[in-house]
């Protein structure tokens, strides 16, 4: 008798203790699923200065960032396609594919609304990093400092030497005469070039205009 | 050489397909751009800006025909320089396993044997954005879809001065379009020798009785009748005859789906085959999702197509799909193209209602609730489905 009574009771409480693990278990998955998504929300907001900045000086080279906001992707998709584009020709290091995956699989993955709200303002206050120098007056460009800047940012559209490609030539360009014209090219995009304010800084854009000077 | 200011606007302006339909002047046409982007009650929903890429308001799918500023515009690259494809530069080629190449310029296409047809054009990932779980891709909803009026010649009475050798199997086209960065492959496709000996195979100058407009491929597009649009070549200058399917990303990779249906959320791998006739298709024009209207008859309106069969039935159902209520066909009637319906549906209580429709063609094939999953997100053809109010 006695033994029966200690099975039952010993059964009552392992009946309790699943109940309690089962309860526990979907607990910790609604938490853990909650702290992912503040996690992913997290760390989208820390990356999205540089990343932001990337899919502008990269990305849109070949297409508007519209195109990127409206997927909603896997990890593993993110990271196919963005070696696909540096297969095509982005021009992406290791390190810079690294921050756009993390970005991109946090900020735009399966369980995103269609909608996001639109990035913190860091964003916003990272954007003009270049008018300190605004202030500080014109800069003096150096030519040999902008035949590598201008290769890395500018080449994949205005050509080798600048000789232009699907962008126009820029070599004895007249608009290089008109520096009003060029820095508000250059600074705020116009057709299909985009706006290059929140990539290059004074001093680079400068460097890049006394180069294209003496081709 | 320097760049005269005309011609240096109007290459900054090129990568930006819309300016050409706007304004050549710079300010303008950038305030236009963005104005569009941002006006959803503008002709087109824009889903790219740059290449642009947009579709159709359903509203607009009211007439048999849809008007060329309001017809969807997909490429991969944008349209290429206006110069490139002036009367006075273009020339399209025909060449690879012919007995004699062939040029030709706008005034000889012009002097040969002009034929009409009218048919449905349609990108191939029109209802991408319903496939779940989502794929990668332009996220197009119901509207990258369009029926019009081609005029121009046919593709075979090309092929046949020519002169097409026994060992041809397929033809290749490509247009004049380039990437922005030369290392990102050419858009280049090839349909079988049969669709492009099929008599109602065409190279369209002319859309709904006007020149073909810059977007839409100016001044040449191929128009493969039953086809998805990734056939329908725009800006074309080269045809090559030859032995095999193209090569490149766009033939081998892009455009294709799994022989045998994967997994949802599965990776493309195994054969595949070029995705190429439509598939059975319906939408509702009207009412709009989201619309309010009074209880009492509504008439309830649309449109249906399929690839090469016809359309025979269109139905709708007011309850999820347990019950469904024949429409009726109306307007013309013609191969290719699409078939308008209309059902009055006699609203009677005060409600939230969803009303779905689809078709079925004279194969007996019907579309399905949902279609089944594939990597890329071709060929969406679910039942459509759109949300009314009714208010006493």
């Amino acid at each position: 008798m006695s033994v029966r009574r200690e099975t039952v009771g010993v059964r009552r409480e392992k009946g309790l203790a699943i109940g309690l693990l089962l309860f526990g278990g979907f607990l910790s998955i609604a938490m853990t699923a909650a702290a992912q998504e503040e996690d992913l929300a997290t760390v989208s907001a820390a990356l999205a200065p540089r990343a932001e900045v990337l899919i502008i000086a990269r990305c849109s080279v070949c297409h508007s960032p519209d195109l990127v906001a409206q997927q909603r992707l896997p990890r593993a998709r993110w990271e196919a396609t963005v070696e696909k584009m540096k297969h095509w020709g982005a021009e992406i290091s290791k390190d810079e594919a690294d921050v756009l995956v993390r970005y991109l699989s946090a900020r735009y993955h399966p369980g995103a609304p269609d909608h996001l709200p639109p990035l913190e303002s860091e964003v916003r206050q990272a954007e003009p990093f270049t008018q300190d120098s605004v202030a500080e007056g014109p800069v003096t460009g150096v030519a040999a400092r902008g035949a590598g800047i201008f290769e890395h940012n500018c080449q994949a559209c205005h050509g080798t030497n600048a000789i232009g490609g699907h962008g126009p030539k820029l070599a004895k360009n007249p608009i290089l005469k008109h520096e009003d014209l060029f820095w508000e090219t250059v600074l705020h995009g116009r057709g299909p070039m985009p706006a290059w304010g929140s990539v290059l800084s004074h001093q680079e854009i400068a460097d890049v205009h006394a180069w294209l000077s003496t081709r | 050489m320097t760049l005269s200011r005309r011609v240096l606007l109007e290459r900054l302006l090129q990568g930006l397909g819309v300016a050409a339909i706007v304004n050549r002047h710079v300010p303008v046409v950038q305030a236009a751009g963005e104005e569009l982007a941002r006006n959803e009650s503008g002709p087109l929903t824009i889903r790219v800006t740059r290449p642009f890429d947009a579709e159709t308001p359903v509203r607009e799918f009211r007439p048999f025909l849809t008007p060329n500023h309001r017809f969807f515009v997909r490429s991969h690259f944008g349209p290429p320089p206006p110069d490139a494809i002036s009367e006075a530069n273009w020339t399209l080629r025909v060449g690879g396993l012919v007995e004699r190449s062939q040029e030709f310029r706008l005034k000889d296409l012009r002097q040969m044997e002009v034929v009409t047809i009218t048919a449905v054009v349609q990108c191939s990932g029109n209802g991408r954005a319903f496939h779940r779980p989502k794929v990668p891709g332009v996220q197009w909803e119901r509207g990258a879809v369009g029926n019009a009026e081609w005029t121009g010649v046919r593709l075979r009475d090309l092929l046949a001065k020519a002169g097409v050798q026994a060992s041809a199997r397929h033809v290749q086209l490509q247009g004049a379009d380039r990437p922005v960065v030369a290392s990102v492959p050419l858009f280049i496709r090839s349909i079988p020798l049969e669709k492009a000996l099929h008599p109602d195979t065409v190279l369209a100058y002319e859309m709904n009785g006007r020149p073909l407009p810059l977007l839409h491929g100016a001044p040449l597009r191929v128009i493969t009748p039953g086809w998805m649009a990734d056939s329908c070549m725009k800006w074309l200058t080269e045809i090559t005859v030859q032995a095999e399917e193209s090569k490149g990303y766009y033939m081998q990779t892009a455009y294709r789906m799994p022989a045998i249906p994967v997994e949802p959320g599965a990776a493309a791998s195994g054969k595949s085959i070029p995705v190429e006739a439509m598939v059975v298709k319906s939408l509702i024009a009207a009412p709009q999702e989201g619309e309010t209207v009074k209880s009492g008859p509504v008439t309830i309106q649309g449109m249906a197509w399929s690839g090469e069969a016809k359309v025979v039935k269109v139905e709708v159902s007011l309850d999820e799909g347990k019950t469904w209520e024949p429409a009726r066909l109306v307007g013309e009637d013609r191969p290719y193209a699409w078939r308008q319906w209309q059902l009055i549906w006699k609203a009677k209580t005060a409600g939230t209602f969803t009303i779905l429709c689809r078709a079925t063609d004279a194969r007996g094939e019907q579309q399905p609730a949902m279609t089944p999953w594939n990597p890329s997100g071709f060929l969406w053809n679910g039942w459509d489905r759109v949300s009314v109010t009714v208010t006493a």
